[in-house]
């Protein structure tokens, strides 16, 4: 009996291992995408409401899911707060704010969110609340478009392209721009 | 002001040339290998250059020169103007060391230990004959026979100790200029290897010796990046915090040992209860019972041992993982000498631009503090010796007539008090005078007669870290501008989440206290609870937490105070600062849970929700996209995984004291000043000065008077002109300037207007003069320029 409940928790503790082993193989089976993009580029896409965007596979560092969001007073908002990511401390970036699309999931906050992308580059860190992951699609280079020239100034910004594939307008986002440092210049010392 | 922050500057440039050494010598022992390696010698110029550049601009000249010539060395190597040779290496290595050397003991007097000038002259030599010149005594014959330089191998063939020294005889005078006997080259190198020795008397044994020394030291430490560490102690604080949730989890499993036990007791009372009854039921039920008997009995044990078990591991893993931590934030401790080291020639430039005689006294240095922490702390304690030596330490005739040594004392001293660090500044000097302080604070508009009557002289004293505040009775190019004390109080509490105090007796000096935690990732906090959510606020800021009754709290002006040890403390709920949503909740008996802060000698009562209570906190930044939140300091993340935010006491003090309107009274007066164009009265003799200061005033959006003198000036004033301020020149017919402040401060309707001396009278005598007469400012010519004008009239006018 004893015995029977040890191997239960041997089990369970090798399914974390084997669930923190696979999320780091998924992490660093990123690198060959990125390294034959030569020619074509890596696309991860997501839902935002009823649109489907897309998101530079080399700027992708995971995806997360259930977490809970500690909410931060007085940020802009599209950041619904912070969460810990294995003791790593990750704003949470509602992107359909940022880009003014109207989302059709409830966002419960202190509470369960959907899928998180985690993006990253060189400076900034931040978990991209979506609706849905979708599939990783190969573009050629050639493919991106510019930006859809019918946005708004505002959304433009946080595009880097646009490109279409099965039938779909799909708007790939500008990660530099959506991890621009929040609150940089500091004016607390004027009184 | 240059002279000052040298000190700085040189402990950046220690930090840049430890990373810049470690690639020239990571680099030299590559191209060893591979002499060819076009792209390592580019970036091993390239990093020459940048040291060259660095020490230069830090006065290390002769770093600055053993780099340029370790350039000119490398540029004909890419040039192929000579091959890279094997004993290159260690004429590089050893202009390396003395770079180490002179980078280590910057700015003091050890430097003059090395003989520079031979080094460099040494590395000419190289440059010129792509021969070393240097103590290739130690280098092993083989590498140097396999060189180009092949002429140079009988020599440096020789056994690499002893034998080689007798041979000295050219000076390294004549080496340089001796372009083709590479014998006496060599022989001319052990004799500079024994001038670069320090004291050995034997040529032969120092190399040997210096070179086991840099290897043991290779062996006993490993350079890792700070990155790393933090990383690990990222890592780390993860599993302290699964630890704690472990120790949980032994307690839960504990407890369902303990039911189980109990549930077999109870099991058998009632079997025994069961065998009372008629025999037929009994029978019937025989076999079931025996087998939920033994089920039970099993689940009992197996729960039983399986908790023992989880216990003893957890209280073992607890242990190491203890141990875990502790060396864990051991690798970031540094001794204080560190950053202390660079005081002492820091003193002596402060003492020499303030003309005062200084003696620094330096205790504890062998403290140990956090790496990050030593890093911050360098600029506040600058700036308290700094305010030491101006305001502290008395001239020496003043002192001596006070019956003190003519030369100052300044003790910095460091010692672990628990799990803080308290540093102290402490001064033989004059000590702040209350009633100074009090003066000051009345005529620059931050109390009233009234509330600094009522003042006590322990509060008048921290009137000294308000925002603005000067202690100087006049503003000078070098201090009393009032950007000081209130700067370092608010970066020790928010940075390093210490707290600064100040303790004085007038005459005999002051002291002023840092306390700062040991480590900038842990501190204690209060946690509370508002609008649902938990904040952590940490304790050193916090004077008192109580429940008041609401029949407590005082109505003053449409804002709630209360009253504790017979001070007024403004209340505000935390909630309208952090701008959160009220949500209903159970008052505690009718009471209300208040927090009161204490910050910068001010007090602010937070209403809250609800305590928590308080504990150690681990401090995580908010992550690398949010930079700054206001009221936001960082994250904690507790035991059960839980992120709470850290609230940042200057900027709910800043945004509390907005909301209780404790600043209506200053802000007030600013706008009412503000609705019309300030108006100024320029006093100068010179048309082109006068035309000048005009200029910039009214750039900078000002009505400008002017008067050629100052009895014009003056003239002027009791027509009514009423200025937001003076601006006067000191030498002008008529009526010199401190004749006009003088008039000016005796006159009852014109004594509050500020003014401001421009001149070019810069001694100290001419100084005091004006202060005598009353001006509030005095700038001299010869650092004028728009900014400083500006800014300091713009500062008076309040």
């Amino acid at each position: 009996m004893s015995m029977h409940d040890l191997t239960a928790a041997n089990a369970l503790m090798t399914s974390r291992a084997n669930e923190i082993l696979r999320q780091r193989a998924a992490s660093l089976a990123q690198a060959p995408v990125d390294e034959d993009s030569g020619e074509s580029t890596g696309l991860l896409k997501f839902r935002l409401g009823l649109e489907w965007y897309a998101v530079p596979i080399s700027g992708v560092r995971e995806i997360h899911n259930e977490y809970v969001v500690t909410r931060i007073p007085r940020v802009p908002d599209s950041v619904l707060g912070v969460i810990n990511v294995r003791g790593e401390i990750v704003s949470v970036t509602d992107l359909a704010t940022l880009i003014r699309v109207p989302s059709r999931s409830e966002l419960d906050i202190d509470g369960q969110l959907p899928s998180a992308i985690i993006v990253a580059n060189d400076e900034c860190v931040s978990a991209l609340v979506v609706d849905e992951i979708g599939d990783i699609i190969e573009v050629a280079h050639g493919a991106i478009e510019p930006p859809l020239s019918t946005l708004d100034k505002a959304q433009a910004e946080y595009m880097a392209g646009s490109v279409y594939i099965d039938g779909l307008l799909i708007g790939v986002v500008n990660i530099d721009k959506i991890l621009e440092p929040i609150g940089e210049s500091r004016d607390g010392r004027a009184s | 002001m240059v002279e000052f922050d040298r000190s700085a500057f040189i402990a950046k440039f220690q930090e840049e040339a430890t990373d810049l050494l470690q690639r020239l010598n990571e680099g030299i022992i590559t191209l060893e290998a591979e002499p060819g390696n076009r792209p390592l010698i580019d970036q091993w110029l390239r990093d020459a250059h940048t040291l060259k550049g660095s020490s230069r601009m830090v006065g290390l000249i002769e770093i600055s020169d053993i780099a340029h010539r370790m350039e000119d060395i490398m540029v004909k190597v890419r040039d192929g103007e000579m091959p890279y040779t094997p004993d290159m290496t260690d004429s590089f290595f050893e202009a390396l060391d003395a770079v180490v050397f002179l980078a280590e003991n910057a700015g003091k007097p050890a430097a003059s230990e090395f003989d520079i000038d031979d080094l460099t002259s040494r590395l000419a030599g190289l440059a010129a004959t792509g021969v070393p010149q240097a103590a290739s005594v130690a280098e092993p014959p083989q590498e140097a026979s396999a060189s180009a330089s092949e002429a140079s191998a009988p020599s440096a063939a020789e056994p690499a100790t002893p034998a080689a020294a007798p041979q000295t005889s050219a000076s390294s005078e004549a080496v340089q200029h001796d372009e083709a006997t590479d014998e006496d080259d060599i022989h001319s190198d052990d004799d500079d290897a024994a001038s670069v020795g320090e004291s050995s008397s034997s040529a032969e044994a120092q190399p040997a010796r210096q070179g086991e020394k840099s290897q043991m030291k290779t062996q006993a430490t490993v350079r890792i990046k700070t990155s790393q560490v933090d990383r690990l102690l990222n890592l780390v604080s993860e599993v302290v915090i699964s630890q704690i949730k472990d120790e949980q989890r032994v307690r839960d499993l504990r407890m369902a040992a303990g039911l189980s036990v109990e549930m077999q007791q109870l099991w058998s009372r009632i079997r025994s209860t069961m065998s009372m009854l008629p025999i037929d039921e009994q029978n019937m039920l025989d076999a079931d019972m025996r087998i939920f008997d033994d089920l039970l009995g099993s689940q009992r044990r197996s729960l039983v041992s399986i908790a023992k078990a989880y216990a003893d591991d957890t209280s073992r893993t607890s242990a190491v993982v203890g141990d875990l931590q502790e060396q864990a934030m051991e690798l970031r401790m540094l001794p204080v000498s560190t950053v202390f080291n660079s005081f002492p020639r820091a003193m002596r430039d402060l003492a020499r631009q303030y003309k005062k005689d200084v003696e620094l006294i330096i205790e504890g240095g062998d403290t140990e503090l956090d790496k990050k922490v030593l890093e911050e702390i360098n600029d506040p304690l600058v700036h308290i010796m700094r305010n030491a030596v101006d305001h502290g330490i008395e001239p020496a005739a003043e002192r001596v007539a006070a019956g003190k040594p003519a030369a100052g004392t300044i003790k910095l001293s460091a010692r672990q008090e628990g799990d803080h660090i308290v540093i102290e500044v402490s001064d033989d000097g004059a000590g702040i005078d209350p009633a100074r302080v009090k003066a000051a604070a009345v005529r620059k508009g931050y109390l009233t007669e009234s509330e600094a009557k009522s003042m006590s002289d322990r509060e008048a004293r921290y009137l000294i870290f308000e925002k603005g505040f000067s202690t100087a009775a006049i503003i000078t190019e070098i201090s009393g501008r009032g950007v000081g004390m209130d700067v370092v109080r608010e970066f020790v509490v928010e940075r390093l989440k210490g707290s600064l105090d100040v303790d004085s007796e007038l005459g005999q000096g002051t002291r002023f206290r840092l306390t700062i935690p040991l480590t900038l990732a842990i501190i204690r906090a209060l946690l509370l609870r508002v609008s649902g959510q938990t904040f952590a606020l940490p304790t050193s800021s916090v004077e008192e937490t109580a429940r008041v009754e609401p029949s407590e709290i005082i109505k003053v002006e449409g804002h709630e105070v209360i009253r504790r040890q017979r001070r007024t403390i403004p209340l505000v709920p935390l909630r309208d600062i952090l701008g959160l949503d009220a949500i209903e909740q159970d008052s505690e008996g009718g009471k209300i849970p208040v927090a009161t802060l204490a910050f910068s000698g001010h007090r602010l009562g937070l209403i809250v929700d609800a305590f928590v209570g308080e504990q150690q906190i681990v401090i995580k930044t908010l992550g690398t996209h949010l930079k700054r939140v206001d009221n936001v300091a960082g994250v904690t993340i507790l035991g059960a995984g839980e992120v709470v935010p850290i609230l940042s006491v200057p900027d709910l003090m800043a945004n509390g004291r907005q909301l209780t309107g404790a600043r209506m009274r200053r802000t007030g007066q600013v706008k009412e000043k503000q609705a019309g164009p300030r108006k100024i009265l320029i006093c100068e003799d010179s048309f082109t000065t006068r035309e000048l200061e005009r200029s910039i005033f009214e750039a900078a959006g000002y009505d400008v008077e002017t008067a050629t003198d100052g009895a014009m000036g003056l003239a002027r004033l009791r027509e009514g002109l009423n200025p937001d301020a003076v601006v006067t020149d000191v030498q002008m017919p008529n009526m010199t300037g401190f004749e006009l402040t003088k008039a000016i401060k005796s006159d009852e309707t014109l004594a509050h207007i500020p003014v401001i001396i421009v001149t070019s009278l810069e001694r100290d005598e001419e100084k005091a003069e004006g202060i005598n007469a009353g001006a509030d400012a005095y700038i001299t010519k010869s650092v004028f320029n728009q900014d400083t004008l500006l800014e300091t009239v713009e500062r008076l006018i309040r």
